[in-house]
């Protein structure tokens, strides 16, 4: 390998690391500025949940009767055993066929 | 093979990082759930509770109040979902005061037939503060309800299918009688405690579903585990096959990477001391990969909002909520994808080292 050849690998080695370095310091910064934002809207959090029935979040259960899954099945590690395929329609890539006439999602 | 490297990693660091931000989104509003809750069980279904019930539970030492909540779904055709529809009892406080949960509009006021709803759920219906809606109902009395308010986007992980309204409107609505509640909501004085009243309060009353905290935290642990868990052990085949290629790869050195060992052999590395320098190589080429994968699996959830993995992971609810993921990035996380990537990585590369570094110079430099 000449020695150009190797001045140039070196310098693409360290234009990585540099790239890396600054995109991992732009990560930790934008952590620290949303943990901080969410930390501030921490009271209207506290104030609605205390009149939610449960703190469980209004994912996927709009169309099932599992809105809050930790009171609705609160013993269920799995429906039939360990392992097996997840039973709960939310853990799917793709919305099942829909009704005639719905729109889908 | 950086790319890869990465690829996989922001694959794992992708769901990780989702899960671990729900997981944090859960717990931030943990003063929702209640230390107990009591419902009633007719043939392992759920009933309505009597109020009564709640004399029953406070007598019971370190109980520190008991709340009859009435909520329950109700089902939209317009909307082909369920919205939650939450009773609440005329000592509330003022959400105003607090923090600005309400984003438009203001809050219930008691005994007004008034409702708040989530953002999206509003949107969906079409429904402006001061616009009327009338829920499918079996009772002949329920009200329409005049929308005041609705909640802020700071709160609508837990708000977009919510409906707020005055206990009364909302029995009403779900069609729960006078004298019964969906369930309880026991306090205990001591935290500790709660098992044992737990238990204390399911001997009192046969027949009900007794959970404790521990319980209700546990199946939001669970739910969101078993659904990463189940989208990493289907990406475990795209893994082993980029370990395979690796294996390939490493072991069919090409010309110029074996006239570099030739070179360094003949002045004067030894085998162990090329082994180690290439180890050093897979370990940089691999380090610089992880770290790659982990910022752009941090971009992909928490910048541009995880497309392709938020579906699986979380849903697609036709109310959904729209407010962006907050990051909860645990240390120990990052360092165990780092590690179940690197390791491996590593550990297919020695014997290719060393069978590269075993060879004669000689042959390589006539070759």
């Amino acid at each position: 390998m000449t020695s150009h050849a190797l001045v140039r690998r070196g310098r693409a080695a360290a234009a990585a690391i540099l790239a890396v370095a600054l995109a991992l310091t732009g990560m930790f910064l934008h952590a620290r500025a949303a943990g901080a934002r969410r930390r501030a809207e921490q009271p209207a959090i506290d104030a609605v949940a205390r009149r939610l029935p449960t703190s469980d979040l209004a994912l996927s259960g709009g169309s099932r009767w599992l809105r809050a899954p930790s009171m609705e099945e609160p013993t269920a590690a799995f429906a039939d055993g360990p392992a097996t395929p997840d039973p709960d329609p939310a853990g799917a890539m793709m919305a099942p066929v829909d009704d005639p006439g719905r729109r889908p999602r | 093979m950086v790319v890869g490297l990465s690829s996989a990693v922001l694959l794992f660091a992708g769901v990780i990082f989702l899960t671990g931000s729900l997981r944090a989104e859960a717990a931030r509003a943990k003063v929702a759930m209640p230390d107990i809750l009591v419902q009633r069980l007719v043939g392992g279904r759920p009933r309505t509770i009597g109020v009564d019930e709640k004399a029953k539970i406070q007598l019971l030492p370190s109980v520190a109040s008991v709340r009859p909540r009435v909520w329950g779904y109700v089902f939209l055709p317009a909307l082909q979902g369920n919205v939650t529809v939450v009773g609440v009892d005329a000592d509330r406080a003022a959400l105003a005061d607090l923090g600005g949960a309400i984003g438009e509009g203001r809050d219930l006021a008691p005994r007004e037939k008034e409702m708040v709803t989530g953002r999206g759920l509003a949107r969906f219906l079409g429904l402006r503060v001061g616009d009327e809606l009338a829920l499918p109902s079996a009772e002949r009395n329920a009200p329409s309800l005049r929308l005041v308010g609705t909640f802020a986007s700071s709160v609508d992980l837990y708000t977009a299918d919510v409906l707020l309204c005055d206990d009364d409107d909302a029995r009403a609505i779900l069609g729960v009688p006078p004298g019964e509640a969906t369930d309880l909501a026991v306090r205990v004085k001591n935290p500790e405690e709660s098992r044992v009243l737990a238990r204390k309060i399911a001997d009192l009353l046969p027949g009900a579903r007794v959970i404790d905290r521990e319980g209700l935290e546990r199946v939001y642990e669970l739910a969101y585990g078993r659904r990463a868990g189940l989208v990493l052990a289907a990406s475990l085949p795209a893994l082993l096959a980029l370990f395979v290629l690796a294996w390939d790869r490493l072991s069919g050195a090409l010309p110029e990477e074996k006239r570099e060992i030739a070179i360094l052999k003949a002045v004067g590395f030894s085998t162990g001391d090329v082994v180690r320098v290439k180890i050093l190589e897979s370990f940089l080429v691999s380090l610089l990969a992880v770290l790659a994968g982990i910022v752009a699996a941090y971009a992909w959830v928490f910048v541009f909002g995880a497309p392709g993995l938020r579906a699986a992971l979380v849903g697609w609810s036709v109310l959904y909520p729209e407010a962006p993921l907050t990051p909860a990035v645990d240390v120990a996380d990052v360092l165990a994808i780092a590690t179940s990537i690197m390791g491996p990585y590593l550990l297919v590369s020695v014997v290719p080292a060393w069978r590269a570094a075993t060879t004669d110079p000689m042959d390589v430099m006539r070759a």
